[in-house]
Order: structure tokens, then C-alpha cells, then sequence
């Protein structure tokens, strides 16, 4: 074989400004919403699987109101609506990255794991890149099906805009505390090597105490109140109590506080979990 | 700082802690209730320096610790104890300042995206190491010229045959153009064409991009292609450090004894005939025996 390049010159190295490189790096969100546009499969499922949890979770809260006009001090509209914005919500966080090789359990399982530290970027940040495109696809998606429903009147609009705009700063402040949630679990790998069972474990507890299965106002007080320690309430049944105009906007201020709390307290706790596990991290296999 | 792409190490050790497994009555319940710890020197004081430009090749054995001397190079594991300097930097210390300046890839491990097609993982990678497009493109360009990457980079990773993906992730491995490369058993269960491919590649970096390489490797005709020297890793130890003249020299009788008991196993056991010729077929005859070899010199040594 001829060697082409033999006379090729010598490399030249380029000089961007650290700024600019740093921000390039964003790029790397579009990763999974490359993969999945790649694939016409995957999105058509994607697709039939959001379209079918809307249209189940709507005749089932239907269903469910067809013999009282009220329940728990909401109709039947206030219900619903509540309920939809929930499978929305979730939405956010159904993007799969397991069937791409591409979760953190994987990374480490395949010892691919050690290119994360091979990079200019930490693998701390290039996670939270990769969220942040994961979380902005998803986005995509329940938003086209907030504006479908929302004009087919399947969902009623927010109470007031003041409650609009609560719900959404509140969605903000509760999908950064998903993020870390999140963060925690995936973090584990480094100790566990493995974290399938504290999955499944994270998604239920979440599901259950955030209010995304059953409304919390349906739970007993000792529940609501046990729940109120917690950081689940704020991913999801805030933001959707005061879109229906269940929770007034007055505690708007209150609801932020906490949440920020809750924050700052994941952002500590994950930090140190990345310093403790840059410096365990071990590459199975040789 | 200039990077020249100087690697040194220093009495580098690295232990690794383990739970043993207790035997007899019960054991598994045991082992859970009062764990017992023990630990597993891998790499065991090692100390060398490769110059800018040079081509090291480890060998060894399995579980000679060569892999884990590469990572403890890289900067992926931290070393228990001893000191390592790559053009300057603590690797382990300084990651993302490393990052900038070395390259490697894994042996089967791939850094591609399994559902992107690997043009669009360059791609991706060349943003985060924040590579610009013109710069990419000269560099793929370059690369396409000899790894012949052009003919499947619009194939998925997930598609991509084994010698496809290694030469996908080599392209990654210098998207950014890094002073040093680690390679850790790059060319594993590759044909022969493709193995020449990379070793064609792996000279020209040498050669004319000046780029400071060290692999891993069970493969003798590897070694004997591309690297003047070689460092021979046993049970963590550096067994021998020198050009292969001398390591053949050296350790000619365990090379000769070698040879003569592959002839009286194939003459025993009447399967020399049939392992020959598929050896023939797939012109692998000489790296097997050599990869034999490596490993009874090792041994040996």
C-alpha cells in the first residue's frame, strides 16, 4: 500500500479562542435528537406512544368524572387538564438513550466510560450538555402536544396568566431538580457499577410522590405531608396545581424558594459525587 | 508551553482493592456480611520515558498491567503511587489541559455514537474538542487517505464492522490533532488487510506528523513493523525495556524453544496441517505464532 499522505505538511494547529471552543461544545446536545431523526422507526414510536398515553390518560379522567361533576374540589375540565400536563411532563424525560448504548450504566458496564475523561470538557459538564438536548427534544414534543390539545380543547388554557407564567417558571426551577435527581442515580454507577434496580426504584418513587400517576390531593394528609420534605412535588405537582388554578399564584414566592433550596442542595451533593468519582473511576476489563 | 509530547513515569504503581470471595459453609452470605478486602498490585513501580516522535510498544501478557499503565497515562486512573508527567502535566491532575494533548483509543471500545453515522460522531467530537469545520473537514480529508474512511462513514456505528469502527474511532482519537496517542490493542481481531491499514497510518503519524505513540500489543509482527522499541510488561513490572534487536538477542533461546515446541505440538497432536493452512488462508500464520511468543518471552523474561 502507497502511503498518500507521505508528503502531506506538517499538522497546524489551530488557535480558537478557550471561549469559543467552550461554546462549540454545546453542540453536542443534538446528539440524541440526531439519533432519533436517523432512525424513522424510533421517532414514528416515539410518536404513537405519546399520542397513545394522551388519548388513554383523557378518556380514563373522562371516565372517571361521568357520575360526579366534582372531585376533591376540582371538575372534571381541571382534572383532566392536570393529567395531560402531566404525560407531557413526562414526556420530557422519555427520551431513550438505552437502545443508542448511550446511558450512564452502559458507559461504565462497556468501559466506555473513560473517553468522558479524555475530553476537554468535564465529564460533569458534557452530561449536563447532553441533558440539557435530551431535555430541549422532548421539550419539542410536548410542546407540539400542549398546542394540539390545547386548540382541539382537550386541555383548558392556564386560570389566569399570571398562573401561565407561575406554572412555567415553576416547571423551570422543578425540571433543574429532575436533572440532579436524575444526576444522583446515574452517579451511583460509579459505586455500583450497575443501577438498573435503583431505576426502576427512582422512576416509580418519582412518578408516585411527584403526582404524575395520581393527583396528590387523592392521597391522605400524613402522605401529602411526608411528601411536602421532599423534592418530588416540586418537579411536577406545583408547576400543574397552579396552571388549574388549584394553587394560588400569592405562593408563587414560596414554591420558588423551596425549590431553589432543593437546588442548591442536589447541585452541592451531585458536585461531590463527580469530584468522589473522577477519582474512583475504574475501566472494567483490561 | 510547547508541546513536545514528552511522557515520563515514575516508580508509577497502581493497586487495585477487591472483595474476595470466601469459601466453604455459607460463603456468598459471608462475603456480604464481613467483606474481606484485598488488594491486587497491577502496576508495580514502573519507570520509562518515551521522547516526543517515538513509537513505544508495550507487550505482555493478559493482566501484565499494560492497560492499566495506558490509563494511568491518559490520566483516567489515578496512580496509588509514583509520578506521572506527560509534556509537563500531571494527566490525572490536569484532565481536561491533558485532554487537549493526547488522543486514545480502547482496543473494542468505541467512542462512536451507535446511532449516529460516523461522519456525523467526527463531527460531534471535533465541537467538543472545539474543532472548527474547516479544520475538520482538511483533517478527515487526511485521514480518509489512507484509513479509507469515505466508504462507510455514512454507516451507522451500530453497522460498521469491527475494522470499520477502529479506524472510525483512530479518525476520532486525532480529530484534534493531539501531540500523543495511547493505543491499547488497536488492532484485536482485525484481518490482515485492515491491520496493515492501520499500521500504514500509525507511520505516517509517526513519521511525518510527529506524534508521540504508545500501544499495546500481543501482536509480534506489529511490533516488529512499526516500533524500534519495546517495553515488556510482566506482573506489573518493566521485564525489559530496549530496541526488539536486543530483546531478540537476549531472549533467543526462549524464542527458539518456542518455536521448536509449536513444531512438536503440531507434530503430536496431528493438527498442525489443518491450523496451518487456515493460518495460511487468513495470513495470520506469523502473527499467531508471534503473538505465542511475545507471551513466552514475557514469561520468560
Amino acid at each position: 500500500m502507497t502511503v498518500a499522505a507521505l508528503d502531506a505538511p506538517p499538522p497546524v494547529r489551530e488557535h480558537r479562542p478557550r471561549a469559543e471552543q467552550s461554546r462549540r461544545a454545546w453542540r453536542a446536545a443534538r446528539v440524541t435528537a440526531l439519533a432519533e431523526f436517523y432512525q424513522w422507526g424510533r421517532l414514528a414510536s416515539s410518536l404513537s406512544m405519546l399520542v397513545a398515553r394522551c388519548a388513554l390518560t383523557y378518556w380514563l379522567w373522562r371516565a372517571l368524572y361521568r357520575s360526579t361533576s366534582s372531585s376533591a374540589g376540582l371538575d372534571v375540565h381541571q382534572a383532566t387538564t392536570y393529567a395531560m400536563l402531566g404525560v407531557f411532563y413526562v414526556s420530557f424525560r422519555n427520551v431513550n438513550r438505552w437502545a443508542g448504548r448511550d446511558t450512564m450504566t452502559q458507559h461504565m458496564l462497556e468501559g466506555t466510560i473513560a473517553y468522558w475523561f479524555l475530553r476537554p470538557v468535564t465529564p460533569r459538564r458534557y452530561y449536563c450538555i447532553r441533558a440539557c438536548g435530551d431535555l430541549s427534544y422532548g421539550a419539542c414534543w410536548a410542546t407540539l402536544a400542549f398546542t394540539f390539545c390545547l386548540s382541539t380543547g382537550v386541555i383548558a388554557p392556564p386560570a389566569s396568566t399570571a398562573a401561565g407564567l407561575s406554572a412555567l417558571a415553576t416547571m423551570a426551577f422543578g425540571l433543574v431538580i429532575l436533572y440532579y435527581l436524575q444526576q444522583l442515580i446515574d452517579l451511583a454507577c460509579f459505586w455500583t457499577v450497575v443501577n438498573f434496580q435503583l431505576v426502576i426504584m427512582y422512576e416509580i418513587v418519582q412518578n408516585v410522590l411527584a403526582g404524575a400517576l395520581i393527583p396528590l390531593w387523592f392521597m391522605p394528609g400524613w402522605f401529602v405531608s411526608f411528601d411536602g420534605w421532599l423534592p418530588f412535588q416540586g418537579t411536577l405537582n406545583i408547576p400543574l396545581s397552579l396552571y388549574i388554578g388549584r394553587s394560588p399564584v400569592s405562593g408563587l414566592g414560596r414554591e420558588l424558594a423551596v425549590q431553589s433550596c432543593w437546588i442548591a442542595a442536589l447541585a452541592v451533593l451531585t458536585t461531590l459525587m463527580w469530584r468522589r468519582a473522577a477519582a474512583r473511576v475504574t475501566v472494567l476489563g483490561g | 508551553m510547547s508541546i513536545d509530547g514528552t511522557i515520563v513515569a515514575e516508580g508509577l504503581t497502581k493497586v487495585f482493592h477487591t472483595t474476595a470471595r470466601k469459601r466453604g459453609r455459607l460463603s456468598a452470605v459471608r462475603s456480604v456480611l464481613r467483606p474481606e478486602r484485598v488488594a491486587k498490585t497491577a502496576v508495580d513501580g514502573v519507570t520509562f520515558r518515551v521522547e516526543p516522535g517515538e513509537l513505544v510498544a508495550f507487550l505482555g501478557p493478559n493482566g501484565a498491567g499494560k492497560s492499566t499503565t495506558i490509563k494511568m497515562l491518559t490520566g483516567i486512573l489515578t496512580p496509588t503511587s509514583g509520578q506521572v508527567h506527560v509534556n509537563g502535566l500531571i494527566p490525572y491532575k490536569e484532565r481536561i489541559a491533558n485532554a487537549r494533548l493526547v488522543g486514545a483509543v480502547f482496543g473494542q471500545r468505541s467512542q462512536l455514537w451507535w446511532d449516529l453515522p460516523a461522519r456525523d460522531s467526527l463531527s460531534v467530537l471535533a465541537d467538543i474538542h472545539g474543532v472548527g469545520p474547516e479544520l475538520l473537514r482538511e483533517r478527515i480529508a487526511r485521514f480518509d487517505r489512507i484509513l479509507e474512511l469515505s466508504s462507510f462513514w455514512d454507516t451507522r456505528a451500530r453497522q460498521l464492522s469491527l475494522g470499520q469502527r477502529v479506524r472510525c474511532d483512530l479518525a476520532a482519537a486525532l480529530i484534534h490533532d493531539p501531540a500523543v496517542l495511547y493505543l491499547d490493542e488497536p488492532t484485536i481481531g482485525m484481518d490482515v488487510v485492515v491491520k496493515e491499514q492501520v499500521r500504514e497510518f500509525l507511520r505516517d503519524q509517526v513519521e511525518q506528523r510527529g506524534r508521540t505513540v504508545v500501544l499495546t500489543t500481543h501482536d509480534m509482527t506489529e511490533v516488529e513493523r512499526l516500533a524500534e522499541r519495546v517495553v515488556l510488561i510482566n506482573h506489573g513490572r518493566i521485564a525489559y525495556d530496549g530496541d526488539l534487536e536486543n530483546l531478540r538477542r537476549t531472549h533467543a533461546a526462549a524464542l527458539h524453544s518456542e518455536a521448536d515446541l509449536e513444531d512438536v505440538m503440531r507434530a503430536a497432536f496431528g493438527v498442525g496441517a489443518a491450523l496451518a493452512a487456515e493460518d495460511a488462508a487468513e495470513g495470520r500464520a506469523g502473527d499467531a505464532a508471534a503473538e505465542d511468543t511475545a507471551e513466552a518471552v514475557a514469561g520468560a523474561a
